[in-house]
C-alpha cells in the first residue's frame, strides 16, 4: 500500500510536466479539429513547418502568428491554420500561385491558451502539419472589438496601410505587408452580428492571381497581414472583401 | 468485450480502489505544495536617515513569489510614517505594516500610490485607516482598471491574493512642495511609464533621496503597457537627470547612489526605439521583432527578452503605422 502510494505520487508528479509538454503538439481537440480541416486525409507532423508565436498573448485580441514552410523542398498548394481551443478554430487558408513563398503572417484572437496548427498541402499531395503554442489569459473572441467602443470606426472602415519591402535576410524576396481597418466582429458578442473580412487577393497588373487568402472572424480587428514573394518589378493590386460585400482595394 | 454483472462489479471495485490510492497520492502531493506558507519575507533597509526601502525581486509575477517584485519604501518623520506604495496584495500590505511597526513606534501618517499598476496599490487595504494619496489621473485609472488588474493578479500569483480588493486612494496629490515633519518633499507628475500625468515622483530634499518609482527600472527590463511613447519616457528620464539627488530608489531593481540607473534607462529606451523603428523600416512582422537579440551590454537587465515580446505587442503597430504613413 505504501509502495503503491509512492508509485502514484511518482506517477502524478511525473505525468504533470509531460502533460504540459504534450500540449504543444497534442490536445484533446486535435482529432476533432484535424477532421474538421483535413477530413480523413493522411498527414504527418513536420518540424520544417515553423509556427512562430509569442510565448504569452499580451493582448488576446492581437496575437501575431507567422508560418514559414520554406524548409520544405517542394511547392505548396495550400496552407490552413487554426487554433485548437478557439471557439472559431479556423484562422486563415492560404492559396499561393507560383512565385509566392510559403511565408505568411497575420494577427488573430485567442480565447484561451491554445496550440496553433498550420497544415500544408504539398504539390505531391502530402499534408504536413506544424504546431505552435501560445499561453493566454483569454477572452479574445468574445470581447467586443475596440472599434465597437467608439462610433468612428465607420469612417476608417477598409482603410489600408501597406508597404512593399525587400527582405534583408532573404535576398531575392520581397515582403508585402498591410493593415486594413475593420472591426472583424466574430458574431460571438451579444447583439453584434458577425462582420469580418473574408477574402484577400493579390493580383498582378494583368489580372493574374498571385495569392488568395480566406480569413475567418478569428482574425484580429484591424489585422496586420504579410506575404512574401520572389522579387519582381511588377505592380500589384490588393483586393479585400468582407462578408457584407464591401470591397476594398489598394495598389502595392 | 462482454462482462457479466459480477465481473463488472469487481472491475468497478478495482477502479474505485485505485482511484482512492490515486486521490491519496494527489493529497500527499497537494499538501506538499500547501506546506510552503505564504509569507512575504520583507526586510527593510535604511538607505538614508529615517528612510527605508523594501526591495523586491527582479522577477515577473509567479505563484512562488506572490508578486513580491516591487520596491516599497517608507519615511519615518516626526509627524508619522509616510508609506510609498503598498505592494501587490492585502497580505503584502499587512506584512509591510508589520515591518514598519518593527522599525518605529510612529503611527502611519499617510500612504502614497505612485501609479495605477497593481503591484503598487493592491496592499492598500492594510492602510484603510489612514489617508491614501495619489495623482488625480492615477485615481481615475485605478477606478476604471483596478478590478480587472485584481482578477489578473489572482490568476497570476494565486492564493497570495486572498482577500485582496481595490481600495481607492481617497486624497488627490497635486505637484508641488510639502513639508511633512522635518522632511521637505517635492511631488512631481510625469507620463512616460503610466500615461499623461500619471507617474508620481517624489524627491526628498531633506535626505537627497529620489523616489523615481516605475519611471526607473534598474537591471530589470522596463514595462510598456501604458507608455504614451518611448520618446516621452526619454524626456522624463532627462528631467530626472537634472534633479539634485544622492540616492535613487527605482520602482524595480536595487537602490543606487549613482546615476547609473538613469544612464541604463536612457540607453535601453534608445535601443528599444531604434529596434522598433528599424524593424518597421525593414518590414518585419511582430513575431520577428519579438525575437530580436538583446545586445550584450544589457546582459544585466533581467527579463529583457520576455519584456521585448510584450513591448512589441504594445508599441510595434504604432511604429509600423508611422512608417507606412511616411513612406507609402
Amino acid at each position: 500500500m505504501k509502495r503503491l502510494l509512492i508509485l502514484y505520487c511518482a506517477i502524478c508528479s511525473g505525468i504533470l510536466p509531460s502533460l504540459v509538454l504534450a500540449q504543444v503538439h497534442d490536445s484533446v481537440m486535435w482529432d476533432y479539429t484535424r477532421k474538421m480541416f483535413l477530413g480523413e486525409a493522411l498527414y504527418q507532423f513536420d518540424d520544417r513547418i515553423r509556427v512562430s508565436l509569442p510565448e504569452f498573448a499580451e493582448d488576446s485580441m492581437q496575437v501575431p502568428v507567422s508560418v514559414d514552410a520554406s524548409a520544405i523542398d517542394e511547392p505548396i498548394v495550400k496552407m490552413i491554420t487554426w487554433a485548437d481551443y478557439n471557439p472559431i478554430q479556423h484562422i486563415f487558408t492560404y492559396h499561393p500561385e507560383s512565385g509566392m513563398l510559403p511565408q505568411v503572417s497575420i494577427t488573430f484572437k485567442v480565447q484561451q491558451s491554445t496550440p496553433v496548427r498550420a497544415a500544408v498541402l504539398t504539390e505531391s499531395g502530402q499534408w504536413l502539419v506544424g504546431s505552435g503554442y501560445v499561453s493566454a489569459a483569454g477572452g479574445g473572441c468574445t470581447l467586443p472589438s475596440e472599434s465597437r467602443m467608439n462610433d468612428d470606426w465607420q469612417s476608417s472602415l477598409g482603410q489600408i496601410r501597406a508597404g512593399r519591402f525587400s527582405r534583408h535576410d532573404q535576398p531575392g524576396a520581397d515582403r508585402y505587408k498591410f493593415r486594413i481597418m475593420h472591426p472583424m466582429d466574430s458574431g460571438l458578442v451579444a447583439n453584434i452580428p458577425s462582420f469580418y473580412l473574408e477574402q484577400v487577393e493579390l493580383r498582378a497588373e494583368n489580372g493574374d492571381l498571385q495569392v488568395r487568402l480566406e480569413l475567418s472572424p478569428a482574425v484580429s480587428e484591424n489585422p496586420s497581414i504579410s506575404f512574401d514573394r520572389l522579387s519582381s518589378d511588377q505592380h500589384y493590386q490588393l483586393w479585400v472583401r468582407d462578408n457584407d460585400g464591401n470591397e476594398f482595394q489598394r495598389a502595392l | 468485450m462482454a462482462m457479466n454483472s459480477n465481473e463488472h462489479f469487481k472491475g468497478a471495485a478495482m477502479v474505485l480502489k485505485h482511484l482512492r490510492y490515486a486521490l491519496m497520492g494527489l493529497l500527499v502531493c497537494g499538501s506538499w505544495v500547501q506546506a510552503n506558507p505564504l509569507n512575504y519575507e520583507l526586510t527593510p533597509q535604511e538607505i538614508a536617515p529615517n528612510t527605508w526601502v523594501v526591495t523586491g525581486l527582479t522577477e515577473d509575477f509567479t505563484p512562488q513569489n506572490g508578486g513580491d517584485i516591487v520596491n516599497t519604501a517608507f519615511i519615518v518623520t516626526a509627524e508619522g510614517v509616510v508609506v510609498l506604495d503598498t505592494g501587490p496584495s492585502k497580505r503584502y500590505g499587512e506584512a509591510l505594516r508589520r515591518v514598519i511597526r518593527e522599525v518605529t513606534e510612529q503611527p502611519i501618517a499617510r500612504v502614497y500610490n505612485s501609479h495605477h499598476h497593481p503591484d503598487h496599490f493592491l496592499g492598500n487595504q492594510a492602510f484603510a485607516d489612514v489617508d491614501i494619496y495619489a495623482l488625480a489621473a492615477t485615481i481615475d485609472l485605478i477606478k476604471s482598471r483596478g478590478e480587472a488588474y485584481t482578477e489578473n493578479m489572482y490568476r497570476m500569483v494565486g492564493d497570495w491574493m486572498r482577500g485582496t480588493d481595490v481600495l481607492l486612494p481617497n486624497r488627490i496629490q497635486t505637484p508641488g512642495q510639502e513639508r511633512i515633519g522635518e522632511h521637505s518633499l517635492r511631488f512631481m507628475a510625469f507620463s512616460g511609464h503610466s500615461g499623461p500625468q500619471s507617474d508620481l515622483v517624489i524627491l526628498d530634499e531633506t535626505t537627497g533621496v529620489l523616489f523615481a518609482f516605475d519611471l526607473v527600472f534598474y537591471d530589470r527590463a522596463l514595462t510598456t503597457p501604458d507608455t504614451p511613447g518611448l520618446m516621452q519616457w526619454l524626456e522624463d528620464i532627462d528631467a530626472l537627470s537634472s534633479l539634485e539627488f544622492t540616492t535613487l530608489v527605482p520602482g524595480h531593481g536595487e537602490v543606487a547612489t549613482s546615476r547609473e540607473p538613469l544612464d541604463q534607462m536612457r540607453a535601453y529606451l534608445t535601443w528599444l526605439d531604434q529596434v522598433l523603428t528599424d524593424s518597421a523600416a525593414q518590414g518585419l512582422v511582430a513575431t520577428e521583432v519579438m525575437r530580436v537579440d538583446i545586445p550584450e551590454r544589457f546582459s544585466s537587465v533581467a527579463l529583457a527578452a520576455q519584456e521585448l515580446q510584450r513591448t512589441v505587442t504594445h508599441l510595434y503597430p504604432k511604429y509600423e503605422d508611422l512608417f507606412f504613413a511616411e513612406n507609402f
